[in-house]
C-alpha cells in the first residue's frame, strides 16, 4: 500500500542537513564510510525523523507546535488506549504462558530420556521460522464458518467463539513466543552442569533445595524469555491483521495500521503510539535487568560437567511424550493441517454446497500469472535483502565485537538494540513518513513506492536481528588470526576473505537463509510499502483471502513455505557439497 | 635451510598512548642484524605494543621505525604489515582453524612468487623441521597445544623472512614442552639467520634464548645488554629485581669503595656489592640473587652469616631450597645439598658478590 501524496514541508532543507552534507563532501570514500552512509539512510534517518514528529509536529509541517506532548493524549484514551491496554494484557499472558511451556520443554528435552524429545529438536526451528499470521490463518481455515472442520461435518462453534477473541489471539501469540523462550532457556540449561546440584546435595540440601538452586540459576534466562516474548507479542502485526481483525479485538499494532490508512494521516499520533510501544519493549528489558538487580549467574566454564539425565518409567515416558506431542500438534500440527487441507479443498470460501479434494488450487496458482507473481517477486526481493542484510550485518557485527571501545561501536550498539525493539509496523510507517517528505524528494531521492525502497526497508528490518545473530560467532574470532594473516602477507580485504569469511561461513549461510525465509513471508513492511501492482507473498495471500479465494490463498501459503524449505535444502546441499573441507569442519568439530 | 639477509631494526622516540596510559614512552631500541633480542618486562610494560608496532599491527602515535635504511613507520607513514616482509609467532598460536597444518604453513608463501613444486617442498621441509612430518593434513583442533605452536613456528620460518617476531609464544604451554620448544626456537632462528625479536615476562626464557636482553618498564627501556651484564650489572633496582632475587632487606651504608660496601641492617654489618653509586649514610635496599645464599652447618664465625629458622623447603633434584626467616626478613631459595627440617635453627651465609645494594626510593 503506497501513499499517493507527498507530505508537505515548510522548510525545504533543514540547515543541519546542509552543514551535514557539506561535511559529507569532505569525507573520504572508504568501505566503512559507505557502510555508515547506508546505515544512516536505511536505519537512523527514517527512525529518528518519524519518531521526532511525536514531539515536534511543526518540524515536518505536521502541526503548529515546535514542541508538544499533545500527540500522546490520544494514545492513552479512546480506541488507541483500549488497543494499547489489550496489547499489554496479551503480552503479559503470552509471555508467562510461552515461558512456562518453554521451561518444561527445555527440561524434558535436555534433562530427561523422554522419547519424543528428538521430535521437538527437529521441529523447533520450523516453529521459529513460521510467521504468526500463517499460524493464525491455519487455525482460522479450520475453525471458521464453512471452514475445513465444518465441511467435515464437525460442530466447532464453541471453539470458534473462543478462537475469535482474546483467547485465540493469546494462544497464537503464545505459540509464536515458545521458540524464542525455548532457545533462551535451553541455552542456559545446557550450561548448567550437574555440579551445582551435587554441591547442594553433598552439603546437606534436599532434592527440593537443590531444585531451588537450579531454578535460581535459571532465573536470568527466564526473565529474558519473559521480556523477549512480551516484546514480540506487543509488536506482532501478523495476528493483529488476521485473528484480531476478524474478531474485532483491537490491538496497538493494528490500530497503528488503521491510523496510517485514515484520512488525513495523523503521523504525530502514529509516532507517539510507536514511541509508546517502543517504550514498553524497553521497559520490559529494563524490568528484566531490575528483577535481576544486576546479578549475573555465570554458570558456563571449561569445567562444566554434563548434567545428569532423569530416567522415566514407561508411564512417565508416555505422559511426557504425550505432552510434547500435544504441544507440537497445537503449535505446528493444527496450522499445517489447516493450511494444507484448505489448499486441497476446491471451493473453500465460496457458498458452494459441494467441495472436492484435489490439487486444483495449486494448478490455479502455478498457472495464473497473477497468483504466481507474488511468489516470484518475493523470491527476488528476498534474495536481494538476504544478501544485502547479511553483508551489512557481517560488518556491523565486526564493529560490535571490536576489542577496542570506540564511539562507532557504542553508537551502533545503541541503534541496533533500539531497532531490534522497534516493531516492523513502526519501521514501515517510519519509511512511509520519511521517504514521502518533500525535502527528501528535493534531495533527489524519489524512491517512495518502488521496489528499491521496499528492499531497503526489508534490509533495515532484518539488519538488527541478523547482526545480533552474527555477533556471537564474530566475537569468537581472535584478532590475532587476522593479524597473523596480515603479517604473513595479506592485505585487509584478502585477510577478511581468507580468515573471517571461511570461519563464519556456516553462521553466514544460516543468517542468510533465516533472512531469506523471513523476508519471503514478511507481512508488515510488505503490507505498507509494496509498490503498486507488485504484491509480495504475504500481501498476495491476504488479497486472495480478502477475495474469498481461500483455497488459492492457502495454496500460495503452502507453496511459499515449501519454496523456502527447498531453498534451505538446496543451500545446505551446495554448502556441504562444494564448501572446502575446513569450512565445514568448523562448529562441527569432534 | 638457506640463510637469509637479516635486518637491522631501529626504533626511535616511539610513543603510543591508550587514553591517558603511555604504553610506549619515547622508546628507543636498536636490534643488530642477525641477533636474537629478547624484551623482558611485566604486564603493561609495553613489550606487546612494541612488537605489534614493529609488525605493523599497531600504529605509533609518534616516533619512527626503520628496517635497515628503509623507514617503515614515521610521521604520515605506516607500511602495512603485509608489506614488511616479516613473520610472527603469536601467543595464542593464531592458527586458522579452517585450514590444515599444511595450508596454514603454505599461507605464508602465497605472497612469494614460488613455484608449486617449491611451495610443496618448503612446506614439507618446514613441517619436518618442527617435527610434524606426516601431520600436514591435520586440522588445528586435531593437534595438541605443543603441535599447534610448532605449526605456528613452521609458518613463521617457511618464507625465510628477514625478521622473526615472537609474541610470548611459549606462555600457554606446560613446563616440559616450553623447554623443548624453546630449544627449537633458538636453533631454528639461528639456522635461518634472521633477526629475531622475542618478548616474554619469563626471565629464565629470556636468559636462555637471548644474545641481547632489553628490560622494559612502563613503556621505557631500562637496560639493553648481554644476559651476563643484565644479571651481574643491572642498571637499576627494577632490572635487578625483575631478573631474579630471592629476598631483600633495608639497610644504611657505612662504608663504600664503589665496588663493595658495608651496610648496617639492625645490629648486623653486612658486606655487599654496590648496584649503583652509594653515599655513606644513605638508606639502601639490598637485593639477594638466588645464588647469594647457602646454609652453613654448625656455628660459623664468618662475616655475612646470619641465624634463621626454616619455614619451608622444596626438593630440587641437585639439593634443597629452603625458605628461611632471619633478622633480615624472609629469604627464599637458600640452597643446601642436605635438607634441614621445618622449624630448625640454621646459619645462612650471604655471598657479597651475589648481592646488590641500590639507593632506597
Amino acid at each position: 500500500m503506497a501513499l499517493d501524496t507527498q507530505i508537505p514541508i515548510r522548510n525545504q532543507v533543514p540547515s543541519f542537513l546542509h552543514s551535514a552534507s557539506n561535511k559529507l563532501r569532505r569525507v573520504r570514500v572508504t568501505p566503512m564510510s559507505v557502510f555508515w552512509t547506508l546505515i544512516l539512510f536505511i536505519l537512523i534517518i527514517p527512525i529518528t525523523l518519524f519518531l521526532s514528529v511525536a514531539f515536534s509536529p511543526r518540524l515536518f509541517d505536521q502541526g503548529k507546535q515546535w514542541f508538544t506532548l499533545s500527540s500522546f493524549k490520544p494514545v492513552f484514551t479512546g480506541s488507541y488506549g483500549l488497543a494499547l491496554l489489550h496489547s499489554l494484557i496479551l503480552g503479559v499472558v503470552a509471555a508467562v504462558g510461552a515461558s512456562a511451556i518453554a521451561l518444561t520443554m527445555a527440561w524434558l528435552v535436555l534433562r530427561t530420556d523422554t522419547p519424543a524429545r528428538k521430535i521437538w529438536n527437529g521441529t523447533i526451528f520450523a516453529l521459529f521460522l513460521a510467521p504468526s499470521y500463517l499460524i493464525a490463518l491455519g487455525w482460522q481455515r479450520l475453525f471458521e464458518q464453512r471452514g475445513v472442520l465444518e465441511i467435515m461435518g464437525l460442530h466447532v462453534t464453541p471453539i470458534r467463539n473462543l478462537l475469535y477473541g482474546p483467547v485465540g489471539i493469546c494462544l497464537v501469540l503464545m505459540v509464536k513466543g515458545i521458540p524464542f523462550a525455548y532457545l533462551v532457556i535451553a541455552n542456559a540449561m545446557r550450561g548448567l552442569g550437574e555440579e551445582f546440584e551435587q554441591a547442594a546435595r553433598v552439603h546437606g540440601g534436599s532434592r527440593v533445595a537443590a531444585f531451588k538452586i537450579m531454578a535460581t540459576l535459571l532465573l536470568p534466562s527466564i526473565f529474558s524469555a519473559l521480556a523477549i516474548v512480551f516484546a514480540e507479542a506487543i509488536s506482532d502485526f501478523g495476528v493483529a491483521s488476521t485473528l484480531s481483525n476478524v474478531a474485532h479485538f483491537s490491538v496497538a499494532t493494528y490500530q497503528l495500521y488503521q491510523g496510517i490508512n485514515a484520512i488525513p494521516v495523523q503521523f504525530p499520533v502514529s509516532a507517539a503510539t510507536s514511541l509508546t510501544l517502543l517504550t514498553l519493549v524497553i521497559l520490559a528489558i529494563l524490568a528484566q535487568n531490575r528483577a535481576l538487580r544486576g546479578r549475573s549467574f555465570r554458570t558456563l566454564s571449561g569445567r562444566t560437567r554434563p548434567a545428569s539425565v532423569t530416567k522415566f518409567s514407561l508411564l512417565g515416558k508416555s505422559l511426557t511424550s504425550g505432552w510434547i506431542i500435544a504441544v507440537l500438534v497445537i503449535t505446528l500440527g493444527i496450522p499445517i493441517f489447516g493450511a494444507i487441507s484448505a489448499s486441497l479443498l476446491q471451493g473453500l470460501g465460496s457458498l458452494l454446497s459441494h467441495y472436492s479434494i484435489n490439487f486444483s488450487n495449486y494448478s490455479r496458482v502455478l498457472g495464473s500469472r497473477f497468483l504466481r507473481r507474488p511468489l516470484i517477486y518475493s523470491t527476488e526481493m528476498s534474495l536481494i535483502t538476504a544478501t544485502l542484510a547479511v553483508g551489512l550485518a557481517a560488518i556491523a557485527s565486526k564493529v560490535l565485537t571490536a576489542a577496542k571501545p570506540s564511539r562507532s561501536k557504542r553508537f551502533m550498539d545503541f541503534f541496533l538494540l533500539a531497532a531490534v525493539a522497534l516493531p516492523g509496523i513502526v519501521f514501515a510507517i517510519g519509511y512511509i513518513f520519511t521517504y514521502n517528505l518533500k525535502f527528501i524528494n528535493d534531495l533527489g531521492l524519489h524512491v517512495y513506492g518502488t521496489s528499491f525502497l521496499l528492499a531497503l526497508a526489508y534490509t533495515a528490518n532484518a539488519l538488527p536481528s541478523t547482526s545480533r545473530s552474527l555477533v556471537g560467532n564474530m566475537s569468537q574470532i581472535q584478532d590475532s588470526m587476522m593479524d597473523a594473516s596480515r603479517v604473513h602477507g595479506s592485505g585487509p580485504a584478502r585477510a577478511w576473505l581468507d580468515v573471517t569469511m571461511p570461519i563464519i561461513a556456516r553462521p553466514l549461510l544460516i543468517a542468510w537463509l533465516l533472512t531469506f525465509s523471513g523476508t519471503l513471508l514478511e507481512l508488515p513492511v510488505s503490507e505498507l510499502l509494496y509498490p503498486p501492482g507488485s504484491p509480495p507473498v504475504a500481501v498476495g495471500i491476504e488479497l486472495s483471502l480478502a477475495g474469498f479465494d481461500f483455497g488459492g490463498g492457502t495454496a500460495i501459503e503452502v507453496l511459499s513455505i515449501l519454496w523456502a524449505l527447498t531453498v534451505v535444502a538446496i543451500a545446505f546441499f551446495l554448502f556441504n557439497r562444494f564448501a572446502p573441507a575446513g569450512w565445514k569442519r568448523l562448529g562441527n568439530q569432534r | 635451510m638457506n640463510k637469509v639477509q637479516p635486518l637491522r631494526v631501529e626504533v626511535r622516540g616511539a610513543q603510543k598512548n591508550y587514553g591517558a596510559l603511555a604504553a610506549l614512552d619515547h622508546f628507543d631500541l636498536t636490534i643488530e642484524p642477525g641477533t636474537f633480542t629478547v624484551l623482558l618486562g611485566p604486564s603493561g610494560s609495553g613489550k606487546s605494543t612494541l612488537i605489534r608496532s614493529i609488525a605493523g599491527i599497531e600504529r605509533l602515535d609518534s616516533g619512527t621505525i626503520s628496517f635497515g635504511e628503509n623507514l617503515i613507520s614515521g610521521p604520515g607513514l605506516h607500511l602495512p604489515p603485509e608489506k614488511r616482509d616479516l613473520a610472527m609467532v603469536f601467543q595464542d598460536y593464531a592458527l586458522w582453524p579452517h585450514m590444515s597444518a599444511y595450508e596454514n604453513v603454505e599461507y605464508a608463501l602465497r605472497r612469494r612468487k614460488v613455484s608449486a613444486a617449491e611451495v610443496s617442498a618448503r612446506v614439507n621441509e618446514a613441517l619436518e623441521r618442527v617435527g610434524l612430518a606426516g601431520k600436514g593434513s591435520n586440522y588445528p583442533f586435531q593437534l595438541s597445544g605443543g603441535e599447534q605452536q610448532r605449526v605456528a613456528l613452521a609458518r613463521a620460518i617457511v618464507a625465510r623472512p628477514s625478521l622473526l617476531l615472537f609474541d610470548e609464544p611459549l606462555s600457554n604451554l606446560d613446563a616440559d614442552l616450553r623447554e623443548r620448544l624453546r630449544v627449537e626456537i633458538a636453533t631454528l632462528t639461528r639456522e635461518i639467520g634472521a633477526t629475531a625479536l622475542y618478548i616474554t615476562h619469563d626471565q629464565s626464557e629470556a636468559f636462555a634464548l637471548a644474545d641481547t636482553i632489553g628490560v622494559l618498564k612502563s613503556g621505557q627501556l631500562q637496560q639493553l645488554d648481554t644476559p651476563e651484564n643484565i644479571y651481574q650489572k643491572p642498571a637499576n633496582r627494577f632490572v635487578a629485581a625483575f631478573t631474579g632475587i630471592s629476598g631483600s632487606f633495608k639497610a644504611v651504608v657505612k662504608e663504600s669503595d664503589g665496588n663493595l660496601a658495608t651496610v648496617q641492617a639492625g645490629e648486623q654489618l653486612i658486606e655487599c656489592r654496590v648496584g649503583a653509586e652509594l653515599k655513606v649514610g644513605a638508606n639502601v635496599e639490598v637485593l639477594l640473587r638466588p645464588s647469594a645464599t647457602s646454609i652453613r652447618s654448625g656455628q660459623s664465625q664468618e662475616k655475612n652469616v646470619h641465624s634463621g629458622q626454616v619455614l619451608d623447603l622444596a626438593y630440587r633434584g641437585r639439593g634443597y631450597e629452603h625458605v628461611i626467616e632471619c633478622d633480615l626478613g624472609v629469604i627464599s631459595s637458600v640452597f643446601a645439598a642436605e635438607p634441614a627440617k621445618r622449624g630448625d635453627k640454621v646459619e645462612i651465609y650471604i655471598d657479597p658478590q651475589s648481592t646488590l645494594a641500590f639507593n632506597d626510593q
